[in-house]
C-alpha cells in the first residue's frame, strides 16, 4: 500500500488566462514549469527522502500535496485521498513542518502548540513525549515565541507537526537550525515513528541525514524526477573509492569490470569500483597488500553524479 | 466557521480592541458634551453669516443639535480612523499579512477549508466592528446624559443607527478581507482598501459641502449612512440594503477567489 502517490503531477507558474487577441498578451512572461510530470509512490511505513537543490521543485511538490497550490496537470493521492478534492480530509491526518517555519510571535510556546492542536481537531497525545525528547522544558514553553532562538523555533515546529500523532508527516528541511545533539534526538524520534509504522516524507538538503534516516530516495532536478530507488541500491550502483597500500607489484586492474580511475604512486594504488565488487576482489586476491580501504559510497557522491550526468 | 481560529483571533486582538473601543467611547462622549456646553454659541456664529452655511453640515453632522453632534461623532475623520483599525487594518492583514509572514501556511496545514477560514475571519471582523461602533454610541449616550441633553435623543432610534454603522464599517471590512484574500502581499490589499475608503469619504464630504459635487455622493458608501436622519426617525431601508449588498458582493468575490488561488510561499 502507498501512503502517497503522484501521477504526472505538473505545476506551471505564471500561466495567463487572457484571450490571445488582447494586445498585451504577447508581452506576458512565459509560464515557468516548476514541476514536470512527477511520478512518485511512497510506501506506508517508510521514510522517504526527497532531494534536490534550491528551485528543483521540492517545496512546490509539498505545497501541491497539501492543497496550497493547484496542479496544472496530473494528480496525486495522500492516504488514499485526492489532493485536489479531499485536501481538508488529508490535512486532518497528516503533520506538516514547513521549511523555515514562521510562528505566531506574540504567543507563548505552550499557547501556540495548544492553538495548533485545537486547529488540528485532534488531541496532542505526543506533545509531552516530544517536548521531553527535544529538551523543551515547561519553563521554556511559557516564554514568548518571539524570544526563541532559531533552533527553539524549529523544535516547536517539529512538536507541532507530530503532537497529534499523524499517520503521515511531511517535513521540509526538518533539522534546519538544530544543534547536533537535537539532530540526534530528532533522528531518534523518526526511528520511533518508523517502528510504529508511520510514514515520513522528508525533504532535505542535508544529504548525510537523508542517507542516515531514509529507506528510499527520490531526486528531482528542474522539476523532473531524476531517480527514485532504495537508498542501499542507489549507493551500491555508484562508485566506491578504494585505496590499496602494496608491498609488491600492483595487481592487473585495467581490464576488471567496474574498476576505473586506477592510479599508482609510491606503492599506493587508488581506483574506483562500481557495481559488483567480486571481480575486483578476485583481481587483487594474489597481490601483496599491506592495507586496504574501501570507502562506502555516500549519497552526496551519488547525488552529484546524477546531477552532473544530466547537466546540459 | 472554526471555533479555535475565532477564539485565537479575538484573543490576539483583545488589547487593540480595548484601546480602540475606549478611544471611540471617549470621542463619542466628547461631542454631545461640546454640543451641550457650546452648541447655541456655535449656532449663533454660523447664523451671523461669518462662515458659509455649508460648514455647519460636514458630512451630514453638526454641533447645533444632539442628533447632529452624534452624527458628527460617527462620520468625523477621528472616528473613521479609529474604526479603520479593524475595518481596514485587521481585515486586510488577516490573510495577506499572515501569508506574507508565513503563518498562513501553518494555519492552513490544519483541516480547515479556505472558505471556512475566510468566513471565520469575516465573522471576527464583524464582531470587532460591532463592538467598536457600540462603544462609540455608548460614549455618545453617556456624553448626552452627562451634558444633561439626553432628553433630546430618541433612544429607540439608536439600535438602527448602530445597525447602519455596523453595515457601513462592515462593508469596508468585507472589502478589506476580499482584497486580503486576493493578494499575496499586504501592501496592495491595504492600498486598495484605503484608496477606496478615502475616495468614497472624499466624495461624500465634498458633496455635503459643495452642492455641485452632490452627484458624487451616491458612489460613496458613506452616503448610505445618514446618522442624523436615523436619529430623527427618518432612516432609509434602502441604505441598509445597499450596504448589505456590498457586503454580499465582497463575500461572493472572496468565497470564489480564495479557494482558487495558489497560496504563495512566504516572503
Amino acid at each position: 500500500m502507498f501512503a502517497l502517490t503522484t501521477t504526472g503531477l505538473t505545476k506551471e507558474y505564471g500561466r495567463r488566462r487572457l484571450p490571445s487577441r488582447l494586445p498585451f498578451r504577447g508581452a506576458a512572461a512565459a509560464p515557468v514549469r516548476a514541476l514536470d510530470s512527477l511520478d512518485i509512490a511512497v510506501r506506508e511505513g517508510e521514510i522517504f527522502g526527497f532531494l534536490g537543490p534550491n528551485g528543483a521543485g521540492k517545496s512546490t511538490t509539498i505545497r501541491l500535496l497539501l492543497g496550497f497550490l493547484h496542479p496544472t496537470a496530473g494528480d496525486g493521492r495522500v492516504l488514499g485521498l485526492d489532493i485536489a478534492t479531499d485536501s481538508v480530509a488529508i490535512r486532518r491526518r497528516i503533520g506538516y513542518l514547513p521549511g523555515g517555519i514562521a510562528l505566531y510571535d506574540s504567543l507563548t510556546g505552550e499557547r501556540l502548540l495548544e492553538y495548533l492542536a485545537e486547529l488540528s481537531g485532534r488531541p496532542p497525545v505526543r506533545r509531552a513525549e516530544l517536548c521531553a525528547r527535544l529538551d523543551l522544558s515547561p519553563g521554556t514553553l511559557k516564554r514568548l515565541v518571539r524570544d526563541y532562538s532559531r533552533g527553539m523555533r524549529q523544535k516547536i515546529g517539529i512538536v507541532q507537526a507530530f503532537q497529534h500523532d499523524p499517520e503521515l508527516a511531511i517535513l521540509d528541511e526538518p533539522t534546519e537550525g538544530l544543534d547536533p545533539l537535537m539532530q540526534r534526538a530528532f533522528y531518534g524520534i523518526l526511528d520511533t515513528l518508523k517502528a510504529e509504522g508511520k510514514t515520513i516524507f522528508f525533504s532535505s538538503h542535508v544529504l548525510s541525514e537523508v542517507e542516515r534516516v531514509c529507506d528510499r530516495v527520490a531526486i528531482i532536478r528542474r522539476g523532473r524526477l531524476v531517480a527514485i530507488e532504495e537508498m542501499a541500491g542507489l549507493l551500491a550502483r555508484h562508485k566506491r573509492n578504494v585505496t590499496i597500500y602494496l608491498q609488491g607489484p600492483p595487481p592487473p586492474l585495467n581490464d576488471v569490470p567496474g574498476v576505473s580511475s586506477v592510479e599508482l604512486r609510491d606503492g599506493r594504488l587508488t581506483c574506483r569500483v562500481e557495481g559488483d565488487i567480486r571481480p575486483f576482489l578476485a583481481a587483487i586476491a594474489g597481490a601483496a597488500i599491506a592495507d586496504l580501504t574501501i570507502e562506502p559510497t555516500h549519497l552526496e557522491e551519488a547525488f552529484l553524479e546524477l546531477y552532473q550526468d544530466g547537466e546540459p | 466557521m472554526n471555533g479555535a481560529l475565532f477564539r485565537h483571533t479575538w484573543r490576539s486582538q483583545r488589547t487593540r480592541l480595548a484601546i480602540v473601543s475606549t478611544g471611540l467611547a471617549v470621542w463619542g462622549f466628547f461631542l454631545p458634551v461640546v454640543y451641550g456646553k457650546f452648541g447655541s454659541q456655535f449656532r449663533a456664529v454660523i447664523e451671523s453669516g461669518l462662515f458659509p452655511e455649508e460648514f455647519a453640515r460636514f458630512g451630514g453632522g453638526d454641533i447645533f443639535s444632539l442628533p447632529g453632534s452624534l452624527a458628527l461623532s460617527l462620520i468625523h475623520p477621528i472616528a473613521i480612523i479609529l474604526t479603520s483599525v479593524f475595518s481596514v487594518g485587521y481585515s486586510t492583514g488577516a490573510v495577506a499579512g499572515e501569508r506574507q509572514r508565513g503563518t498562513l501556511e501553518v494555519a492552513l496545514a490544519r483541516p480547515i477549508s479556505r472558505r471556512g477560514f475566510y468566513l471565520t475571519l469575516l465573522a471576527a471582523a464583524f464582531g470587532f466592528v460591532t463592538v467598536t461602533v457600540a462603544s462609540l454610541l455608548a460614549g455618545g449616550i453617556a456624553g448626552s446624559w452627562f451634558a444633561g441633553v439626553i432628553g433630546e435623543l430618541a433612544v429607540r432610534n439608536v439600535p438602527l443607527l448602530w445597525l447602519n454603522s455596523v453595515l457601513l464599517f462592515g462593508s469596508f471590512a468585507a472589502i478589506g478581507l476580499a482584497a486580503s484574500v486576493s493578494f499575496d502581499r499586504l501592501a496592495p490589499a491595504l492600498g486598495v482598501t484605503i484608496g477606496l475608503m478615502v475616495t468614497m469619504y472624499f466624495f461624500d464630504v465634498l458633496g455635503s459641502l459643495w452642492p455641485d459635487a452632490a452627484r458624487l455622493q451616491p458612489y460613496s458608501l458613506f452616503h448610505y449612512m445618514q446618522p442624523k436622519a436615523i436619529l430623527l426617525g427618518d432612516g432609509s431601508l434602502l441604505d441598509l440594503t445597499v450596504l448589505a449588498a456590498v457586503i454580499v458582493a465582497a463575500m461572493v468575490w472572496a468565497l470564489v477567489v480564495f479557494p482558487r488561488r495558489d497560496v504563495a510561499a512566504p516572503s
